[in-house]
C-alpha cells in the first residue's frame, strides 16, 4: 500500500459571493497530492484559483465542497490539526515590524505550544538555517525584503511542520533573493518536508520542482513532471515548461505558434 | 524533521498572542504617549488652571462683596433730624449685628441743587431728600416714601446699594421699635418666632457642589482617556495586522479563533489598564498637590475618610470599563482593512461613547440601581455614589457594593458579547478577504445583494430612533393620527429608504414564504396566535405583580389614551391602529430586515443566531421607549425572532404579534362600556392592587404551551416531508 500523501486535495470547490449578488466559482473541483520529500509547483495565470486553493489548504477559507488533508488531518473537520502540520507563507504575508526575528520565532513557537525548554534551541537552529544570525535582534521593519521573506519562512517552520504551502514566495524578491530562497526550499525538501508552492515565474522553479500541477479557470488541466508535461502538451518538440504551460491553458504563448 | 509539537491549549495560545502584542504595543510611540504622557500632563494642567481659576474667582467675589465705606448726603428741611435718626441706628447697633452693612457710614448735609453733581463726581454715594414733615411722619403709623439716589456708574455701585439697603433695614427696624414703644405694645410683638438650632448641628459645607462638579468632570475625563488608552492598541491589534499582512499568520495558528480574539483582547486590556492606572495615579498625585491651591471652603468640603474606599471602588468599576473599552474598540475595528480605516470608524464611536458617559452627570442619574448596569455611564454613577457626590443622602456601603457588582457583571456580559461579535467578524471570509476600503465611499450605491449586511441592518434602526426623537413635536396628540405617523416616521420611511438604496432579494430578506407545507400552515399560524395571546396575558400578570415598583406618568397617560381610543372608535379602526399596523410594520423592520442582516449567512451557527435574535429583541424593546414596557417587549421580540428562525417565515411572527396586540382590545370589549375608565387609568386608580384571576393566568400559560407544541409539531412534520422528498430524489 503506497504511503498516504502529506498534502492531498480532493475535489476542492470554492464559491464566493460576488458584490452584485451573484456567485463567483473560483475553484471548480481541484484534486492533487504532494508526497513527503517532494516539491510540487502549482502553476496558473492570475485568477486561475491558485491562491484560493492554497488558502483552503491553509484553513483560511472553508471549501464549498470537496476536502483536503494535510498529514492525515481534514481541513473541514480538523482545521486546528491541519494548522499543526502545516507551514504557510504567502507573498502578502508580512512580519511584525517592531519585533526582531528571534522574538518572532519565539512567539510563534509559543503559539504552537512548543515546550519552553526546546524553544531557544529551535530558534537558534532556524536563525542559522535561514542565515539570519547577524540580524537576529534587529526589528523586522529594518530588514531587507529577502531577509523579511526568510523571517516569514522561519515563522512557518518554527514548529517543524511536515507540510509547507507557499503562495508566490519569490514575488517580492530580486533574482539573488529568489535563488537563495529556492535553494533553501530544496534543502527542506531533502529533509523530508512536502512542499507545495505557486508562482508565475516558471523559469525559477522549472528545474527545482519534482512535479507540477497546472490549474486554469478553477480546474486542474495538467499534472506531472516537467518531462511529462512537455511530452503531453507539446509532443515531438523540445520545448520548455513555459511552452507546455501555455499549451495546457490554451492561451497561446511563446511556443504556441512554433 | 521532528514530530510537530502537540499543539497548544486555547488559554496558552491566547496568552502567547497577548504577550507578543504587548511587546509590539509598548514599542509603539503612540501607545506610550497615550498611556503615560497624556495622563501625566492632562491632570496637572487641568487641576492647576481649575484651582487658580477658582481662587481668582473667589478672591474677586470677596473683594467685590467686602463692606464699603458709604457716604450719605442729606438735603431738605428735615435733613438734620433724619441724620440724627440714622446716626442713632449707627451708634446703637453692635458690630456683630451689622449684617450686610457698609464698613462705615458717613452722614452729611448737602444742597439739593448740588447733590446730583456730587453723586456724579463720586463725592457722595447716596443722596436722600428729606422733605418737610418726613421725620414726623416716621413717628406716625403710615409708610413713608423716602426719595433716594445712589451712584450708578462705579464698579461697586451695585454693592453700595445693597449695603445701604441693609443699613436702612436696620434704621427701619429701630423706627418700628420706637413706634411699638409709643403704642405701649410689648417689644416681643416684633419677634413672634426665634429659631433654635442645637449647637452641634451638622450642616453640609456650602461649597459641596463645587467638589461634585469637579469630581464628575474628572470621572468623564477618566472615561475618555481610558477609551483613548484602548484606541491605538485595538487598531493595531487586528486592523493593523491586516494592513501589515500578519493576520494570516495568526489565523493559521493551531487554536480556535476565539483564542486569537481573547489574546488580542488581553493585550489591549493590559495597555488600557496601564492607561487607567497611570491616570488614577496622576489624578491622586495632582489632587494632593493642588489642594493647597483650592479655596479653603472647597478643601473643607471634601469627604474625609471615605476617600480611599471610594477611590478603590472607582478603580474597580473602571477596571470593568477598561475591559469594555478594549472590547468595543476591537469589535469596531475588526472589520477594517487598514489602520486608517479603523481610525475613521472608531473615532465617531469614541465620541458617541463619551457622550453616553457624560449622561452620568445629568441630574437624577444617581437614582435607580439599574443605572449602574449601563455601559460607560454606570461606572461613573458607581464612582459618584462611592464618592458621595451623586446622591443625597450618601449611599451605604451595601448599596455601593451592590452597584459595583452590578456594574462589573454588566461589563463582563457586554464584553463577552462584543468579543463573540469580534470573533464572528474576524472569521467572516468576506470581511477578511474583501477588496480595498469599501467603507471609504459611503455615497456609492451598493450593488444588489441577497440580504443586508449588519451595518445596513442597523441603518433603519438608527434612522428610526432619530425619527422618533425628531417627530415628537409633530406627532398629533390624537392616537388615531399619532400611531400611523409614528409607524411611518420611525419604521416605514427609514425601511423604504434603505430598501431603495440597498437593493436586496426582498423575498429572502423578509422571509416571505409559507411557514409549513399543506395543512400544517394553519397549525403554525394558530399556534402563533395562541402564543401571542398567552404572552400578552402572562406579561400583564407579571406587570401587575410588580406594579408596586411604580408606573411612570408617561406610561399611565399612554394607557389612558389607548383605552380612550379603543372605547371611543369603531372596533375595526381601533384594531387596525393598535394591532394590525404595528404588527405588520414592526415585523417587517425587526424580524424582516434587521434579523436578516444580523443573521447573515450564519443560520447554522447557534451562538450567532442567538446573538442576532437577542440583539434585534433588545432594539425592539428600546423602540418602545417606556422602561415599563421593555421587559415584556424584549421577551416578545425574542419569541418573534425565534419564530422566524425556526419557521423560516415572517408570517407566524406577524400573526403572533397581531394576537398579542389584539388581546387588550378583546378584554375591553368583553368588559363592556366602563364609564371614565380612561380617566381612572390616567389617575392610576384603575385596577389598583388588581391581580388577574388564577384561571386566566392558567389559560394564558396553557395557550403559550399549546401554541409552542402546535408549531413544533407542524415544523417537524414539514421537515420530515422535506427530508423524505430529498432522499426520494
Amino acid at each position: 500500500m503506497p504511503p498516504e500523501p502529506t498534502i492531498e486535495a480532493v475535489g476542492l470547490v470554492k464559491h464566493y459571493h460576488a458584490g452584485d449578488g451573484g456567485v463567483v466559482r473560483a475553484v471548480k473541483g481541484v484534486s492533487f497530492a504532494v508526497n513527503c520529500g517532494e516539491m510540487v509547483g502549482l502553476l496558473g495565470a492570475n485568477g486561475a484559483g491558485k491562491t484560493t486553493t492554497l488558502r483552503m489548504l491553509a484553513t483560511l477559507l472553508k471549501p464549498t465542497a470537496g476536502t483536503a488533508r494535510v498529514a492525515g488531518c481534514d481541513v473541514r473537520h480538523d482545521p486546528v490539526g491541519v494548522r499543526r502540520q502545516l507551514g504557510y507563507v504567502s507573498a502578502t504575508t508580512g512580519v511584525p515590524d517592531r519585533l526582531s526575528p528571534r522574538e518572532i520565532f519565539t512567539s510563534f513557537g509559543r503559539l504552537h505550544g512548543m515546550p519552553p525548554a526546546d524553544l531557544p534551541g529551535r530558534v537558534e537552529r532556524l536563525l542559522d538555517l535561514l542565515d539570519l544570525r547577524r540580524c537576529a535582534d534587529r526589528p523586522a521593519g529594518r530588514l531587507s525584503s529577502g531577509q523579511r521573506q526568510r523571517v516569514s519562512l522561519g515563522r512557518a517552520l518554527v514548529h517543524d511542520p511536515p507540510a509547507l504551502v507557499l503562495d508566490e514566495p519569490t514575488n517580492a524578491l530580486d533574482v539573488v533573493g529568489a535563488r537563495d530562497l529556492l535553494l533553501l526550499l530544496g534543502e527542506l525538501r531533502a529533509a523530508g518536508h512536502a512542499i507545495l508552492l505557486s508562482t508565475h515565474r516558471l523559469h525559477e522553479i522549472e528545474t527545482r520542482c519534482d512535479r507540477f500541477v497546472i490549474i486554469h479557470d478553477g480546474r486542474v488541466v495538467a499534472t506531472g513532471t516537467r518531462a511529462d508535461l512537455v511530452a503531453e502538451w507539446i509532443p515531438g518538440r523540445d520545448g520548455e515548461l513555459e511552452d507546455a504551460f501555455f499549451a495546457a491553458i490554451g492561451g497561446g504563448g511563446p511556443g504556441a505558434s512554433s | 524533521m521532528t514530530t510537530p509539537a502537540g499543539g497548544s491549549s486555547s488559554v496558552r495560545a491566547a496568552l502567547a498572542i497577548a504577550r507578543r502584542d504587548l511587546l509590539e504595543f509598548v514599542r509603539d510611540r503612540r501607545t506610550l504617549v497615550i498611556t503615560l504622557l497624556l495622563p501625566m500632563a492632562t491632570y496637572p494642567i487641568l487641576a492647576l488652571s481649575t484651582a487658580l481659576g477658582l481662587r481668582t474667582a473667589t478672591h474677586e467675589i470677596d473683594a467685590r462683596t467686602a463692606p464699603l465705606p458709604v457716604r450719605i448726603g442729606l438735603s431738605g428741611e428735615d435733613a438734620a433730624r433724619l441724620a440724627a435718626i440714622l446716626e442713632r441706628t449707627v451708634e446703637s447697633t453692635p458690630r456683630a449685628e451689622r449684617d450686610g452693612w457698609p464698613r462705615e457710614v458717613t452722614l452729611g448735609g448737602v444742597e439739593a441743587d448740588e447733590a446730583q453733581g456730587m453723586l456724579d463726581r463720586g463725592e457722595i454715594d447716596v443722596w436722600i431728600e428729606a422733605r418737610p414733615g418726613l421725620v414726623a411722619d416716621l413717628g406716625a403709623r403710615g409708610t413713608v416714601e423716602l426719595p433716594v439716589r445712589t451712584v450708578t456708574a462705579t464698579p461697586s455701585a451695585h454693592f453700595v446699594r445693597e449695603q445701604f439697603e441693609a443699613f436702612m433695614r436696620s434704621v427701619a427696624r429701630d423706627v418700628t421699635q420706637e413706634r411699638v414703644r409709643h403704642a405701649d405694645l410689648p417689644a416681643t410683638l416684633l419677634e413672634p418666632l426665634r429659631l433654635n438650632f442645637p449647637p452641634s448641628a451638622d450642616v453640609a459645607p456650602p461649597n459641596h457642589n463645587v467638589f461634585s462638579t469637579i469630581a464628575g468632570g474628572v470621572l468623564v475625563l477618566l472615561t475618555v482617556l481610558t477609551l483613548t488608552g484602548a484606541f491605538y492598541p485595538a487598531i493595531d491589534a487586528i486592523a493593523g495586522e491586516k494592513e501589515r499582512g500578519t493576520i494570516e499568520t495568526l489565523l493559521i495558528a493551531p487554536c480556535p479563533i476565539d483564542a486569537i480574539v481573547w489574546g488580542k483582547f488581553l493585550g489591549v486590556l493590559a495597555i488600557t489598564l496601564a492607561t487607567l492606572v497611570a491616570n488614577v495615579v496622576s489624578i491622586a498625585a495632582t489632587a494632593a498637590v493642588s489642594l493647597k491651591y483650592l479655596p479653603v471652603g472647597i478643601v473643607a468640603s471634601l469627604p474625609e475618610g471615605a476617600l480611599v474606599a471610594a477611590t478603590l471602588a472607582t478603580v474597580v468599576a473602571f477596571t470593568g470599563m477598561a475591559a469594555l473599552a478594549a472590547a468595543v474598540c476591537l469589535a469596531v475595528t475588526t472589520a477594517s482593512k487598514s489602520g486608517k480605516e479603523a481610525q475613521n470608524t472608531l473615532t465617531p464611536v469614541i465620541l458617541l461613547v463619551s457622550a453616553v458617559a457624560g449622561t452620568a452627570l445629568l441630574p437624577g442619574m444617581h437614582g435607580g440601581p439599574l443605572l449602574a448596569a449601563v455601559p460607560f455611564a454606570g461606572q461613573i454613577v458607581v464612582a459618584r455614589t462611592a464618592l458621595g457626590t451623586g446622591s443625597t443622602p450618601p449611599a451605604t456601603a451595601g448599596e455601593i457594593i451592590a452597584a459595583l457588582a452590578l456594574s462589573l457583571a454588566s461589563s463582563a456580559v457586554v464584553t463577552w458579547l462584543l468579543l463573540k461579535l469580534t470573533a464572528s467578524t474576524l472569521a467572516d471570509e468576506d470581511v477578511l478577504f474583501r477588496g480595498q476600503d469599501v467603507a471609504a465611499s459611503p455615497l456609492h450605491r451598493p450593488a444588489p445583494q441577497p440580504r443586508p449586511t449588519v451595518f445596513q441592518a442597523c441603518v433603519p434602526l438608527v434612522a428610526g430612533f432619530a425619527g422618533l426623537w425628531y417627530a415628537q413635536g409633530l406627532v398629533p396628540s390624537d392616537l388615531c393620527l399619532a400611531i400611523p405617523v409614528q409607524q411611518a416616521v420611525a419604521v416605514l420611511l427609514p425601511l423604504a429608504l434603505v430598501l431603495w438604496w440597498q437593493r436586496v432579494d426582498l423575498r429572502g430578506t423578509f422571509a416571505w414564504r409559507r411557514p409549513a407545507r399543506g395543512g400544517w400552515t394553519a397549525a403554525v399560524l394558530l399556534g402563533a396566535a395562541l402564543l401571542g395571546a398567552g404572552l400578552f396575558l402572562t406579561g400583564a400578570a407579571a406587570l401587575l405583580a410588580v406594579r408596586s415598583a411604580g408606573i411612570s406618568d408617561e406610561a399611565r397617560q399612554l394607557s389612558a389614551r389607548l383605552v380612550a381610543l379603543i372605547q371611543g372608535r369603531p372596533w375595526w379602526m381601533a384594531w387596525t391602529l393598535v394591532a394590525v399596523v404595528p404588527a405588520v410594520c414592526e415585523e417587517l423592520l425587526f424580524r424582516g430586515w434587521v434579523l436578516a442582516g444580523l443573521l447573515g449567512r450564519q443560520r447554522n451557527n447557534r451562538q450567532a443566531v442567538g446573538l442576532a435574535v437577542g440583539m434585534q429583541a433588545a432594539a425592539f424593546a428600546l423602540f418602545h421607549l417606556l422602561p415599563e414596557r421593555m421587559p415584556q417587549t424584549f421577551v416578545l421580540g425574542l419569541v418573534l425572532g425565534t419564530l422566524v428562525v425556526v419557521t423560516r417565515s415572517l408570517l407566524p411572527a406577524i400573526v403572533c404579534h397581531l394576537a398579542h396586540n389584539s388581546v387588550p382590545l378583546g378584554i375591553l370589549w368583553l368588559a363592556g362600556d366602563v364609564p371614565d375608565l380612561a380617566a381612572a387609568v390616567e389617575a392610576g386608580s384603575a385596577g389598583a392592587g388588581a391581580r388577574l384571576p388564577g384561571w386566566l393566568v392558567a389559560a394564558a400559560a396553557g395557550a403559550v404551551v399549546s401554541g409552542i407544541a402546535m408549531m413544533t409539531l407542524a415544523v417537524a412534520a414539514t421537515r420530515r416531508v422535506a427530508s423524505e422528498r430529498n432522499s426520494g430524489e
